[in-house]
């Protein structure tokens, strides 16, 4: 189980989402190809994720675990609805290229299996910073990933065309995510000390202890 | 030739390997290769009959409605999530602490919603009964076996010794699959 005592904000970098946790990862590979969809899907993403674990610390604990996941993931689904209302102002069209992407925000590993290990066993405030913290390190390596990946792969930035020499189109695929989250990861993990998770593949082996 | 052609249309309509769907499931299942087996087995018990909620709900879920489809499908798979811990209960009493954690995992995350919202996508386009529902419900569970089959052959390497230390383990399985997803693309 997750030290308590653990900083909240170690979710930002040092206990990054995506780099450490191997959480949301097939949004960055195949939305995160270009700026304009992940910004579209970083806006949902922290609006239905921080909702819904805020909503979700409110479930009393003496409800059987099982139920509680049910809970979780119905309130993301409610959050669903008026993010994506708002999205379609915001992000017109953007959304129907993220497709399913979008709706399966709600089900993230983040808001279901991973909220009880991660934030509730926090108390409210450093629960929040710590949910904070997750999505910022989550909207952080989103960012990074699809501005190379648009440049490389597109030869533009925020679809305007910029003067690049050479394109690799593989990267806007989702192999070229895979690939390039593959080295993102180990770069990362090579810069970050600790990064690395504790036992690696099953690194959040921890919903593996309920 | 029968057998290889389902298991290339397995590849290429596969979730994980095309979709990248279910790839931070097969991750955490991957510590073990118990896990990463049951863990399949489950999701594909899910996609599979949770395709035959979803067909259901679709065929009565008018489309002014469409924006609760989410939330009906979460509510097909909690329902689903509880039928299955229950009967898991009654039928092995002894080892349910082991294995329900099996189902705790499979029930909600991409690989099982993705499956249903595909499926259903697909369904608008093709007209599609719930035999075929359900079929590509199945196919998608038996995707995610075969992807959680290469994956577990490689395993040992991406963990050996010989990878450098910061790509060791999850770095390198992630270029792994975009190795064999690029492949896959090619066969497309």
């Amino acid at each position: 189980m997750m030290n308590n005592k653990m900083p909240a904000t170690n979710g930002f970098i040092r206990k990054n989402a995506v780099l450490s946790g191997l959480m949301v990862i097939s949004p960055v590979i195949v939305c995160g190809n270009t700026v304009m969809n992940a910004l579209a899907f970083i806006y949902a993403f922290s609006a239905i994720t921080f909702l819904s674990v805020a909503a979700g610390s409110f479930v009393p604990k003496k409800i059987p675990y099982g139920l509680r996941i049910i809970i979780y993931a119905v309130l993301g689904s409610l959050a669903y609805i008026p993010v994506k209302e708002a999205a379609e102002m915001f992000f017109p069209g953007v959304i129907e290229r993220i497709g399913i992407y979008f709706m399966l925000i709600a089900v993230n590993s983040l808001i279901t299996v991973q909220s009880e290990v991660k934030f509730y066993k926090y108390k409210k405030g450093k629960m929040l910073v710590s949910v904070m913290s997750h999505i910022l390190g989550f909207d952080l390596v989103m960012l990074v990933v699809s501005a190379i990946r648009e440049l490389l792969a597109y030869g533009t930035f925020c679809g305007r065309i910029v003067d690049a020499e050479v394109l690799i189109s593989g990267l806007g695929m989702p192999f070229g995510g895979f690939i390039f989250l593959g080295l993102i990861c180990g770069i990362y993990r090579w810069i970050v000390p600790g990064g690395k998770a504790d036992e690696d593949f099953g690194g959040d082996r921890d919903v593996y202890n309920f | 030739m029968f057998i290889i052609s389902e298991i290339v249309a397995l590849l290429t309509t596969n979730l994980i390997l095309t979709q990248a769907l279910g790839t931070s499931t097969l991750f955490i299942a991957a510590g073990s290769r118990k896990n990463l087996l049951w863990t399949a087995v489950s999701i594909s018990v899910f996609t599979t009959i949770g395709s035959f909620g979803a067909c259901l709900l679709d065929s009565m879920l008018p489309d002014s409605l469409y924006d609760l489809k989410m939330l009906f499908y979460v509510l097909i798979i909690g329902m689903l999530y509880i039928i299955s811990l229950t009967v898991l209960y009654f039928a092995d009493r002894k080892d349910f602490g082991t294995t329900r954690k099996y189902i705790h995992v499979s029930a909600f995350n991409c690989a099982v919603m993705g499956t249903l919202f595909t499926i259903s996508e697909n369904a608008e386009a093709a007209n599609l009964t719930m035999l075929d529902y359900i079929c590509a419900g199945a196919e998608a569970g038996a995707g995610f076996i075969l992807a959680a089959f290469v994956f577990t052959a490689a395993f040992k390497s991406l963990n050996s010794e010989n990878v450098p230390s910061s790509f060791r383990g999850f770095p390198a399985a992630l270029i792994y699959l975009g190795i064999i997803s690029m492949a896959i693309y090619a066969l497309m």
